[in-house]
């Protein structure tokens, strides 16, 4: 087989997983050509998120750079986790970038403590993704099918690194309803996204 | 489901809390309690679960940026001497050389990466646009720097691409009396050529020359080149020599002069050579 196409793996996913899986075996033998192919594969996508959430091109080389390095002294430790090698890597990706900007900003909010694994990573079974399509034009699909609202409040949790309370002081709406924007958001791009989804939408 | 109590939080509270805590918009004391909520309540709290599965979908919202190129080589450089930090450790059963801060953090011992990291690079950059407005010998010096460290840059990754190849090994060079700051990194190709790169040597004056040696199983060095290093303190070598095999040494002395047959102590920088990728 071909390199694996992670980005578009859906419900074939198992293949890149196991794929995925040697490679960090390699990883963890210290095999510096494995790192190089994890880069490769998931540097640039690495880089969009650590620069989406930090908007500094240099803090995101040092979150890209951070997380690319816990990787490879991690790895073995790597098959502790269920989940595929890019939600893994890109998670800690986003947890360390998010860790940065909270650094820098001051907040009314005690920020959540740095270090160890993003909660994400740790929930039980949480890896329902792979009943769904995580490819590029479904999630862009998905995000057409929840309110503005909803997706506005998405992403300044998930990408501004903002409490749910901090989300309410900034948009000016009583915190419950924050609250019902993140649960009605989340499951209706779930709905969007789900493998067995009727009229899951496959074009614009 | 059934209600339970845990870390002050019931089932129904953490389920109210679930899309939050997925996406990290809780503070650290909500986080937390969720966290030894979950760690202890026998409930499977689905909910969690399945908000959590969605979460992975927000990166591909995210819009694609190119990363600088040598990000990469940045990246594999600092890989390669954390590697030969733990082969080290593991090898003496000891700490590295060079003492090691105990916290796991990402940057700990000697890392290679460092010094191409953006602060120190940009502190070095403004410094000499400071320095370019000002007059004199700190001018000329911190010019050296720059140069040196964008040359140093280039080198390495001509290295790593080398070390790369079928049957090439890579040394990372450190002080053993882990005194110096000298450093750097050595491909040791199949056919026998070996390319050094290093920073932070100290100038050499007069006839002195930094010689490169070889040092097989039979521990006898066997010197393959001299080169000179001026004020940028970086040097970038390539030389040949017949091949001797897997896990050489490399190691770096000065010497007085050209041609020396034997290595005059100290031994300023060494490491053992490793294939990389199998």
């Amino acid at each position: 087989m071909s390199d694996p196409e992670i980005a578009s793996r859906g419900a074939a996913g198992s293949d890149a997983d196991r794929t995925d899986r040697a490679w960090m075996d390699r990883l963890a033998g210290g095999d510096l050509g494995a790192l190089d192919r994890l880069y490769e594969q998931y540097g640039a996508m690495a880089f969009s998120i650590a620069y989406r959430i930090t908007g500094d091109r240099s803090a995101a080389e040092d979150v890209v750079q951070d997380a690319f390095l816990g990787a490879w002294r991690n790895a073995g430790r790597y098959a502790d986790v269920r989940g595929s090698v890019r939600t893994w890597l890109l998670s800690i990706v986003h947890h360390r970038a998010i860790d940065a900007i909270r650094r820098r900003r001051p907040t009314v909010e005690l920020p959540d403590s740095e270090g160890g694994l993003p909660d994400s990573l740790t929930l039980p079974d949480a890896w329902g993704e792979v009943e769904l399509r995580l490819d590029r034009a479904a999630v862009q699909v998905a995000l057409t099918q929840i309110s503005e609202v909803q997706r506005e409040a998405i992403e300044l949790a998930y990408f501004g690194g903002l409490t749910q309370t901090e989300i309410a002081e900034r948009t000016g709406v009583p915190l419950g309803t924050v609250k019902g924007r993140l649960r009605l958001g989340l499951q209706g791009l779930r709905a969007a996204l789900r493998l067995d989804a009727v009229g899951g939408g496959s074009d614009g | 489901m059934a209600e339970h109590t845990f870390a002050g939080l019931t089932c129904s509270d953490v389920a109210e809390l679930a899309p939050a805590f997925v996406l990290g918009a809780l503070n650290a004391g909500e986080a937390d309690a969720v966290r030894r909520h979950l760690a202890d309540c026998p409930e499977l709290h689905a909910e969690m679960a399945e908000l959590n599965s969605v979460v992975p979908a927000l990166f591909e919202a995210v819009e694609p940026v190119a990363p600088p190129a040598y990000l990469k080589a940045q990246i594999l450089a600092a890989a390669a001497a954390d590697l030969e930090t733990r082969r080290a450790a593991a090898a003496t059963g000891t700490p590295a050389a060079r003492p090691v801060a105990p916290a796991p953090g990402p940057r700990r011992g000697w890392d290679l990466g460092a010094i191409f990291r953006r602060p120190v690079w940009a502190a070095v950059a403004a410094a000499a646009v400071i320095a370019a407005v000002a007059l004199g010998a700190w001018n000329v010096q911190l010019r050296d720097q720059v140069a040196g460290l964008e040359a140093y840059r280039a080198g390495v990754v001509a290295i790593l691409d080398q070390a790369a190849r079928p049957g090439a090994q890579l040394a990372v060079l450190t002080d053993p009396a882990g005194a110096g700051g000298q450093s750097g990194l050595a491909a040791v190709a199949a056919d026998g050529s070996v390319a050094i790169v290093m920073r932070d040597l100290a100038p050499t004056t007069g006839t002195q020359v930094y010689e490169a040696w070889l040092i097989g199983a039979d521990q006898v060095p066997v010197a393959i080149g001299g080169f000179t290093v001026g004020g940028s303190g970086t040097a970038s070598f390539t030389t040949t020599h017949a091949s001797m095999g897997a896990g050489v040494v490399v190691a770096l002395t000065l010497e007085p002069r050209e041609g020396a047959t034997a290595p005059t102590p100290p031994i300023l920088a060494a490491g053992q050579a490793r294939e990389q990728s199998s």
